[in-house]
Parts: C-alpha cells; sequence; structure tokens
C-alpha cells in the first residue's frame, strides 16, 4: 500500500542500512518469507514515430513485481497504467521500431520479505546495473483494500520501525480516499520512487577513510 | 527481465457461404463437432495502428466481447503468415495473444496508436476437439463507437476453422483439411494467402 523511500544512514552503505532495518524488523518479531523484486524498463518513443503524431515522446515503464509473476504493468507518468499478461513483453519485442529502451535505464529493487501479524513489509536495495542506489520500503495492511481506511494504523507501524523517516500519504492516494487499492497503485509508487533515485546522486561508497 | 517464446501459432482455413446457406452450414456443423450446442458470440473489435518510418504500420486488434459482462480484454498482433510451405494445408500465422485490463484503449493512445476501423462480429462457435470453427457475420459500425447502429457488410458469413499449435506440424494442417473435406461442397475451406486479398 505504501512503497517509499528508507535515506543510507549517515557513515554507513546500503547494505548497511538494509541490515540496520532488517534487524529492526526482527526484533519486532517480523518472519522472513522469501524474496521479492520489482524491475522497470523505460522505453521512449522512436524519433521515427514521433513526426507521424506531432506531440513530444514520451517515456513508457514497463515493470515486473514478483507478487504478481504472471502479469506485467507498463505505465506513462502522469498517465494511464495497463495490467497485462507476460506477452506485453512479447509485444514490446515487436515494436522495438516504435519504442526503443532508453540506455542502461533498468533499474530495480530485490530484497526480503517480512510479516507481522497483517501488516506485509518489502526492504529491498535498488540498484541500476551493479551499483547500489538507494532503499525501498514497502508496507501492506493485508486485511484492508481501502487504502485511506487504514493510512493511520500503516503509518503507526511505519515509525515503530523507521522512527523519523516515515513517509507521509503517497500521492497515488490523492482525491481517491475511498477507492479500491490495487496493484497498479503499487506500480505507480515504485515507478516514482526509481525515478527519484534515478535523478540523485549515486550513494557515496561509506566505510572508507 | 526477457521475453517468453511465442511457441503456439494459429493453423486457419477460411471461406465464407452465402446467407441463405447458413442454417444448413449450421447443420452439417453439429455433425462431426463436439455433442454440446454451439455457442453464439457477438464481439466488438476495433483495429488500431501505430505508424513510424517504416513501410507498413504496426497493427494490434483489439476485440471484446459484447454479450458476456466481464470477460477479460485482450489485443492481438498477427505477424507474418508462413503460405511457402506446400506440405502444410492450412495459413500458418505468427500471433501474439495479450489479456489486458479494461483501460487498454487509452492506453493504446497513450503510445501513439490510433484506431483504423471498428466493426462488429456476431455468430456462432463450434468445437471438434482443439478444432475451433468460427461461422459469423461482419457488420459495419455507422457511427463511430455506437455499436447499436449497425448494417450488414454483406450478404454472406465468414467461416474460419483454426487451431492452435506449435509450428511445423503438418499433420495439423491434414487433420484440419479432412475435417474441411466433410464441409464440401456446401463450403470449400481454403488457405487464403492475405496479401494477395489486399
Amino acid at each position: 500500500m505504501g512503497v517509499s523511500q528508507m535515506p543510507v544512514a549517515e557513515g554507513k552503505s546500503v547494505q548497511q542500512t538494509v541490515e540496520i532495518l532488517t534487524r529492526k524488523l526482527e526484533m519486532l518479531g517480523a518472519e522472513k518469507q522469501g524474496t521479492f523484486s520489482v524491475d522497470c524498463e523505460t522505453y521512449h518513443t522512436a524519433a521515427s514515430t514521433l513526426g507521424s503524431q506531432g506531440q513530444a515522446g514520451k517515456l513508457m515503464y514497463v515493470m515486473h513485481n514478483s507478487e504478481y509473476p504472471l502479469s506485467c504493468f507498463a505505465l506513462f507518468e502522469n498517465g494511464p497504467c495497463l495490467i497485462a499478461d507476460t506477452n506485453f513483453d512479447v509485444l514490446m519485442v515487436k515494436l522495438k521500431g516504435f519504442f526503443q529502451s532508453a540506455k542502461a535505464s533498468k533499474i530495480e529493487t530485490r530484497g526480503t520479505r517480512y510479516q507481522y501479524c497483517d501488516f506485509l513489509v518489502k526492504v529491498g536495495t535498488v540498484t541500476m546495473g551493479p551499483s547500489a542506489r538507494g532503499i525501498s520500503v514497502e508496507v501492506e495492511y493485508c486485511p484492508c483494500v481501502v487504502a485511506s481506511d487504514c493510512w493511520s494504523l500503516l503509518l503507526e507501524f511505519l515509525q515503530s520501525f523507521l522512527g523519523s523517516h516515515t513517509p507521509g500519504a503517497p500521492a497515488v492516494f490523492g482525491n481517491r480516499h475511498d477507492a479500491v487499492y490495487g496493484p497498479a497503485d503499487t506500480m505507480v509508487q515504485y515507478m516514482e520512487l526509481f525515478n527519484k533515485i534515478r535523478k540523485q546522486q549515486q550513494v557515496p561508497v561509506a566505510g572508507i577513510r | 527481465m526477457e521475453a517468453p517464446p511465442v511457441t503456439m501459432m494459429p493453423y486457419l482455413l477460411q471461406r465464407s457461404v452465402l446467407d441463405h446457406s447458413l442454417e444448413s452450414l449450421i447443420h452439417r456443423l453439429r455433425g462431426p463437432c463436439d455433442n454440446v450446442e454451439p455457442e453464439t458470440f457477438l464481439d466488438h473489435e476495433m483495429v488500431f495502428l501505430l505508424k513510424g518510418q517504416q513501410a507498413s504500420p504496426f497493427v494490434l486488434r483489439a476485440p471484446c466481447s459484447m454479450d458476456r459482462a466481464g470477460s477479460p480484454w485482450h489485443v492481438r498482433s498477427l505477424g507474418q503468415s508462413e503460405m511457402r510451405n506446400k506440405n502444410c494445408h492450412a495459413l500458418v500465422q505468427n500471433c501474439v495473444d495479450i489479456a489486458t485490463s479494461e483501460n487498454f484503449t487509452d492506453f493504446l493512445m497513450e503510445m501513439g496508436f490510433h484506431m483504423d476501423y471498428e466493426f462488429v462480429a456476431k455468430g456462432h462457435l463450434f468445437r471438434n476437439g482443439i478444432m475451433e470453427i468460427v461461422v459469423y457475420k461482419i457488420y459495419c459500425i455507422l457511427v463511430p463507437g455506437n455499436t447499436d447502429n449497425t448494417e450488414a457488410q454483406s450478404f454472406s458469413y465468414l467461416e474460419e476453422l483454426s487451431v492452435v499449435a506449435p509450428p511445423g506440424l503438418d499433420m495439423v494442417s491434414d487433420a484440419m483439411r479432412n475435417f474441411a473435406e466433410q464441409l464440401k461442397p456446401l463450403v470449400q475451406l481454403q488457405k487464403l494467402d492475405p496479401k494477395r486479398l489486399l
């Protein structure tokens, strides 16, 4: 339900901060329940297609989430989010003359899933190529599908292990206070997180003095 | 993430029958087909094009059911058809079928596709094992987007016999040809080269 970025602790590396966070979760009583991954590939409209459309090139994000292994998510920033089956990747291969993958654009987050009572927490290391660029934290309150009904509870739970780094309500909730929360909302949050991390400078390697 | 390989392709035989032969054809099909009532269907199909500097635009077809609420939406991309194999009695086409959420038309527009044309298809679906036999009539939509206001495009029904199977299996096309023999002389299903129709 909520996806946010955890800042890297001062003087620590990405991996060390992830270990601190996961240790806090384990001390709370959360149990490890396998791993997760979310990846994102960026495509831009090929120049050959632009001229015929008379519009500026757009960026299209094609994402996958291990929670939904048979699905593929395609979205535009501030635009619609399409949920399709994995044959969408085959379609993108066929469309390579019209949409080209941006160079070195693949970004992904991988990490461990934790279950704490009705909460599902996923702490992941965000990487672009070989370099670790940040930390993602996703928290889901499983019994509830209307985000506004459980946001206060989520906030309280987040504070118990994120402390002062607890984020505000995600922009994706917007005016949709009573709307049913779905996988597309999660993917929009990951897309925004990845874009934010892409713009940040690379995390300096800590611990080398 | 690597794209999954496409391993199944539709084999196709097609022909048409005049309206007055429809009842005879349906009666003939009931014999060799599975012993269940044929399904009827009413589909609204939209065809989208994406133009670029390539010689031919990219075409996507998006059929959706009008009479079955809750049916999944899907988008279909038809690729090159294989005509050169003389041992194969059916048209084999590269086809990618993608199940999507309901907002795919908005998404395709965002990608740069525009709708080229749309039509309504109404007919019957028969099955014989893995073979599907579809007999349907095409209706033109007189006012774009209004599927209630349609007009039959011709005085005939299109019949298609199709099997989805791995490519290169001549025995599949042989089985299709043997089935098609049973429908002669009412209808003579053939391997039609789509390029020759243009």
